[in-house]
């Protein structure tokens, strides 16, 4: 079994984050091309339930993370597109540095040897 | 905050509408639209491209239904598809929505309305300050226990220095004064109470103040609180009559507050005039009171000190009351105090009756649910086919058991709104029926409450009435349901039995119902044919009471009220005309001790005790009170006090038992204010005994004085004639003609009076009989609707018999007596219980036992006539039917 076939399932709370990263970097973005960015930067190791992706975006929606409006994609495709708000932003820096916190405690547990040097 | 916004937009979310959720649609073929661009570049074939985009989008209608349910909250937006579509079920059927929906406004209407009364009488918080702490004390005499006495000054003011128990105790007395100085004179109700009366209620006048402490004593006396509805309806709510003068009583009375709109003081168990006070002035006791004790007429009432129960408190004065006794024997062996929570003055009366009102309403509001219940059964029924292609189709039982109890519980919602209406309407009508005002000290309104009882009572009786027919709806297989056909005769067996056994359940809890009311039918019956001892039918009664310096002189009044009952007497119409100091049915009259001169005295506080009327002649001829031994007041004796006496039989028979009072004299305790003692009078004639009080109270000795003997200023008119209703405007002519300044009272027909006396026992069964017409009605349509699904059931098997020669009649016969096994069989469940409960009735019967065979026997006819009714429509079309056309149909 290699490397590439063991595709993560992603969950929402990361999924969510994982949508407002993409948007900070790429700017406004729609459904497809966020979900299709997320496949990319994790080099295809997760799987992305395409579905699951827009009750994330109504949820960021609704707490006033991202705006959506009607825009035309770059092969002339009418499609809705997700922009970050600031409130968003403040909470992709807020869920992030939580993630980075989190995660350096789960490595110093995973690979103690590594917290020591 | 974030999730604040989030709940907010779900909840917006929740309801239909808005272009997102249209658009959502559209962003969904565009996402697929950018996924088959990309794989058609990377050189895939178009419909496989879709296909693994739609794949890979985990479905169209899956995605789009998981969005929906993130963008409301999914209960709610079930709730909406239940409510839609309970909303269309029952505007496909109108008419089972109309029945349905009137029998629950009624049911819940009904609870609502007794809850109203039930909650502002025996529950709401009274309009005073810590009201659980108010106490009201009463006097009792050995003779009459369980009689609440008004209270002798003296002995009020003996507990003030003695008890310790109370904070702060208070006295009133009330009585009629006129209010002059206006367009028309007025005849208002005044409460004279001592300083503390506000402050022991912890009420504040709206405006202005109460009284001072120095208030009261003669001289300083000349103040007055208005309550709110006189200021309103007198004054035409002017803040600026506080401090002006009023003509009260002949004299200037200074307005120095208004009581605030809901205080409303009045203790009935003492009251001279029966009703609440339009305003308040203040009293003190003469400083002799004590000194020369007579009476017993005031009102007390105190707030108990911390920490003190009513029980102690009762305790304190029941042994202060026995050490009086041995003090002061003239006045108080054989009396003994009592003290209770105010509530008993607002509810004592009307407790027991609302008791039972409870009681029965919860019975209809049970018939009502049984009988919506056949209904949804019966209906449940008929959309079995529906509901089985429903569970098919993948809806889960629960599901389609909630969407039905959502059809009920808007059936009940509508009901508990048109129900809101009949109460309020009922209310309405109660508080004019009830015997007693029970707005006097409490408030009785729709309230928040009484709108959360009928909110409880919608749900619990959607719930009731809906979930029995719910799950019978889902029961079986689906492949069963969806091949039968509706009147199949196998299917509905079971909804036969359960239908047949909700039926058998009204008509018991009917019989319950009917024995009630029959019972206080009967007893009312028996009450409105007491004999009060005069004839009622015909009199018209109004009461002046004489007031200001015009009046000091006793010659002045005897001739006034000479002078108007003459003229009365000359009104065309009028047969008879007369009065008297205090009219049967209408109030507290004066009462006390007597002797008989040349017998043994009876020990202090032992002598007999009788009522005490002055009257004239014309009094006995307008009432028909007989004459039966001796003779009338003659011409002398009605211009100069020549103490002679008229008594009744019962005082005959208490005073001379063995016969002879003609000639005889007695002595009365009640003397003429210019008098040291009370001169003893010589019996001239025995009339017939009268009711004085009420009509089931026992009759008591009465004396007749003729009003020079006791010159009251205050005498009540009664007037024979054809037609009473059109004496009021002649008879205050006839008063003016005399002083245009004196105000005619109650003027109103002596049966009004009585049916005062009657109102009670009119109130809880004309009640008791509504509901029980209700479910009656209520009983008999259950059956019927049972009998006509019967017929529908049976019609191939009718068919058949008719077919095979059984004649209609026979027919028929058998369906009646299928509807009268159903009410034999709820009379053998409901009699017993009514037999059970007929005991609770028992403080509400006047000669009437619990068990009275004429009602139940009434009640068994009622019930089985019913049935046959109710039967008869169903059994009828059940005998028409064609046996060709009804084997066609079924096969």
């Amino acid at each position: 079994m290699t490397d590439a076939d063991e595709k993560s399932e992603v969950w929402q709370g990361t999924l969510a984050l994982m949508i407002l990263k993409t948007l900070e970097a790429l700017g406004p973005l729609h459904g497809y091309g966020i979900a299709r960015r997320i496949e990319q930067t994790s080099g295809d190791r997760l799987s992305l339930n395409y579905g699951t992706l827009y009750p994330a975006l109504l949820k960021l929606e609704q707490e006033g993370s991202v705006v959506s409006e009607w825009g035309v994609s770059e092969n002339n495709r009418r499609a809705r597109f997700y922009r970050l708000t600031r409130t968003g932003r403040r909470e992709l820096r807020r869920e992030a540095g939580e993630w980075e916190r989190t995660t350096a405690i789960l490595m110093r547990f995973l690979r103690p040897e590594a917290g020591r040097t | 905050m974030r999730s604040l916004r989030a709940f907010l937009a779900r909840l917006r979310g929740s309801f239909p509408g808005g272009k997102r959720a249209r658009e959502l649609t559209e962003e969904l073929e565009s996402h697929i639209a950018l996924d088959v661009d990309e794989k058609v570049r990377s050189g895939m074939d178009e419909t496989e491209a879709r296909r693994q985009a739609i794949l890979r989008l985990g479905g169209l209608d899956a995605t789009a239904e998981r969005w929906r349910d993130r963008r409301g909250f999914p209960l709610l937006q079930e709730l909406r598809q239940d409510l839609r579509g309970a909303a269309r079920a029952i505007a496909r059927h109108p008419g089972f929505a109309a029945l349905t929906v009137a029998m629950l406004a009624v049911g819940i209407g009904g609870a609502t309305a007794i809850f109203t009364i039930v909650h502002g009488v025996l529950i709401a918080r009274l309009p005073f300050r810590d009201a659980d702490r108010l106490v009201v004390l009463w006097e009792e005499n050995a003779d009459r226990p369980g009689r609440r006495n008004t209270v002798g000054p003296a002995n009020f003011i003996r507990w003030t220095e003695r008890a310790t128990s109370f904070s702060k105790m208070t006295a009133l007395y009330d009585t009629r004064v006129s209010l002059a100085g206006r367009a028309r004179p007025e005849q208002l109700v005044a409460q004279y109470v001592t300083a503390g009366f506000f402050a022991t209620l912890g009420v504040a006048p709206m405006i202005g103040r109460g009284f001072a402490p120095d208030e009261g004593p003669d001289g300083h006396d000349a103040v007055a609180v208005l309550s709110w509805g006189v200021w309103q309806r007198l004054f035409g709510g002017d803040p600026a009559i506080v401090g002006k003068p009023i003509q009260v009583n002949g004299r200037p009375v200074e307005v120095i507050g208004v009581a605030p709109r809901d205080f409303n003081f009045y203790l009935k168990s003492g009251s001279l005039v029966g009703k609440a006070p339009d305003l308040w002035m203040p009293m003190a006791f003469d400083p002799d009171t004590t000194v020369d004790p007579r009476g017993r007429y005031v009102s007390a009432f105190a707030r108990l000190k911390d920490g003190v129960s009513i029980a102690e408190a009762g305790r304190e004065l029941g042994a202060i009351a026995a050490r009086l006794a041995v003090e002061w024997p003239r006045l108080d062996a054989g009396w003994t105090a009592r003290v209770f929570p105010i509530r008993d003055e607002v509810s004592g009366d009307l407790r027991p009756a609302l008791l039972v009102l409870s009681g029965a309403v919860g019975f209809v509001l049970v018939i009502v649910c049984v009988n919506v219940a056949n209904l949804l059964l019966a209906r449940g029924l008929a959309r079995r086919q529906e509901i089985a292609i429903r569970t098919a189709l993948g809806a889960g039982r629960f599901r389609v058991v909630r969407q039905l109890l959502t059809e009920t519980l808007l059936l009940a919602l509508l009901g508990g709104a048109a129900g809101w209406g009949i109460a309020r309407a009922a209310v309405v009508v109660l508080l004019a029926k009830s015997p007693v005002d029970p707005t006097v000290l409490s408030r009785v309104r729709l309230s928040l409450p009484v709108l959360l009882f009928s909110v409880v009572a919608v749900v619990v009786t959607a719930v009731v009435s809906g979930i029995v027919p719910a799950i019978e709806s889902v029961r079986g297989a689906v492949g069963e349901a969806l091949q039968e056909s509706t009147r199949s005769p196998t299917g509905g067996e079971r909804a036969r039995r359960i239908r047949q056994g909700l039926v058998v359940a009204e008509v018991a809890l009917a019989a319950v119902l009917l024995v009630g009311a029959g019972l206080l039918l009967r007893s009312f019956g028996r009450l409105s044919r007491i004999d009060p001892g005069f004839d009622s039918e015909g009199l018209f009664t109004g009461r002046v009471i004489l007031h200001g310096a015009a009046y000091k002189d006793d010659e002045k009044v005897l001739a006034f009220f000479r002078d108007v009952t003459a003229r009365a007497r000359a009104i065309p119409g009028v047969r008879a005309a007369g009065m008297v100091s205090f009219l049967p049915f209408a109030g507290l009259g004066a009462a006390t001790d007597f002797t008989v001169v040349g017998e043994p005295q009876p020990p202090a506080g032992r002598a007999p005790v009788t009522d005490v009327r002055v009257c004239d002649n014309g009094f006995f001829q307008a009432m028909r009170i007989p004459l039966v031994q001796g003779r009338l007041f003659d011409e002398r004796e009605m211009r100069t006090r020549s103490n002679v006496v008229i008594v009744s039989e019962a005082f005959a028979r208490k005073a001379f038992p063995r016969g002879g009072a003609l000639g005889r004299r007695v002595t009365i305790e009640m003397a003429h204010v210019a008098e040291e003692k009370p001169a003893p009078t010589e019996v001239i004639g025995i009339v017939g005994d009268v009711k004085v009080e009420t009509l089931t109270a026992a009759t008591r000795p009465m004396a007749y004085w003729p009003h020079p003997q006791l010159p009251y200023s205050g005498m009540t008119f009664v007037l024979r004639s054809d037609d009473p209703s059109v004496l009021a405007g002649p008879l205050r002519a006839a008063v003016a003609e005399s002083d245009k300044d004196q105000p005619l009272g109650d003027a109103r027909p002596m049966e009004d009076w009585i049916g005062v006396s009657l109102t009670g026992a009119r109130f809880s069964a004309m009640l008791l009989a509504t509901f029980a017409a209700i479910a009656l009605l209520l009983a008999a349509a259950g059956i019927y609707g049972v009998m006509s699904y019967v017929v529908g059931q049976r019609r191939s098997e009718i068919g058949i018999r008719m077919a095979l020669g059984a004649p209609a009649e026979s027919i028929r016969r058998m369906m009646v007596a299928g509807g009268a096994r159903l009410v034999l069989l709820g009379l053998a469940i409901g009699m017993p219980l009514a037999l059970a409960l007929s005991s609770v009735l028992s403080s509400l019967l006047f000669e009437t036992s619990g068990r009275d065979p004429a009602t139940l026997a009434g009640v068994i006819a009622t019930l089985g006539v019913s049935a046959v009714a109710a039967s008869y429509g169903p059994a009828w079309r059940a005998s028409r039917i064609e046996p060709a056309e009804s084997l066609r149909n079924s096969f």
